[in-house]
């Protein structure tokens, strides 16, 4: 699996899939692309998911928790941050104090959840295809 | 005659544009910077022009914190004749 993103709105609905040149089974790069994207969509994003190599539950790395911060101060708001692997998805928001203290959160199922889990889904096709 | 008449900005040959987003909001600073300046010292100046509410289009705010923030530089181009530093938030995930 190739590590790789999308960004969705505030009902779930993808925004735009993130598969930049450089990403790897570890890693997806920084890109300017991606931040313009974030400000482009700011009024109506309601987050990034990302993929994490292997099965069963992941959470966000020392990268991921710094890359959710600068966003969200960078945006002025808050967003959420679901983790696909091949098996499961969590999902990880700002509970605070501290700014890299991030939670996941566990939700009910509703329309949002379940477009969001489409999005995933596809998220995890491309993840299997090697980057142009 | 004293008419005002809008003159075109010249930039030094090492003078660069700083654009910086914080909290939704972006701006420029009023005054050009030295391109080659570190990207600590551009962190530290646009901190201080945030904490200061010296930029057009963003309010002061005194919590500002560009830690996990990059620096990109562009260099002029036809389009855009001056060159241009950016603050923004970094993006990659992993590891």
């Amino acid at each position: 699996m190739i590590e790789s993103a999308f960004v969705f709105d505030g009902q779930g609905r993808v925004i735009q899939y993130h598969l930049p040149a450089g990403r790897s089974s570890g890693y997806i790069p920084d890109s300017n692309d991606l931040w313009a994207l974030l400000m482009k969509h700011k009024d109506i994003l309601g987050g990034v998911a990302h993929t994490h190599p292997g099965s069963g539950p992941s959470g966000p790395s020392h990268t991921d928790v710094t890359t959710f911060s600068a966003c969200e101060l960078g945006l002025g708001k808050r967003l959420l941050w679901p983790i696909a692997t091949d098996t499961h998805v969590t999902f990880w928001g700002w509970s605070g104090p501290g700014p890299y203290d991030y939670y996941q959160i566990h939700y009910p199922a509703c329309p949002e959840l379940t477009r969001l889990t489409d999005g995933i889904q596809r998220l995890r096709e491309l993840s299997e295809m090697r980057p142009a | 005659m004293n008419d005002i008449i809008a003159q075109p900005q010249v930039l030094r040959a090492d003078a660069a544009r700083l654009n910086i987003t914080w909290s939704g909001n972006n701006g420029e600073l009023t005054d050009p910077i030295s391109y080659d300046l570190t990207d600590a010292d551009i962190k530290r100046m646009a901190s201080e022009a945030v904490r200061q509410g010296s930029i057009p289009g963003i309010p002061a705010d005194p919590r500002v914190d560009f830690t996990d923030f990059v620096v990109d530089r562009f260099p002029a181009t036809e389009g855009v004749p001056f060159p241009r530093v950016m603050i923004r938030p970094k993006t990659p995930f992993g590891r």
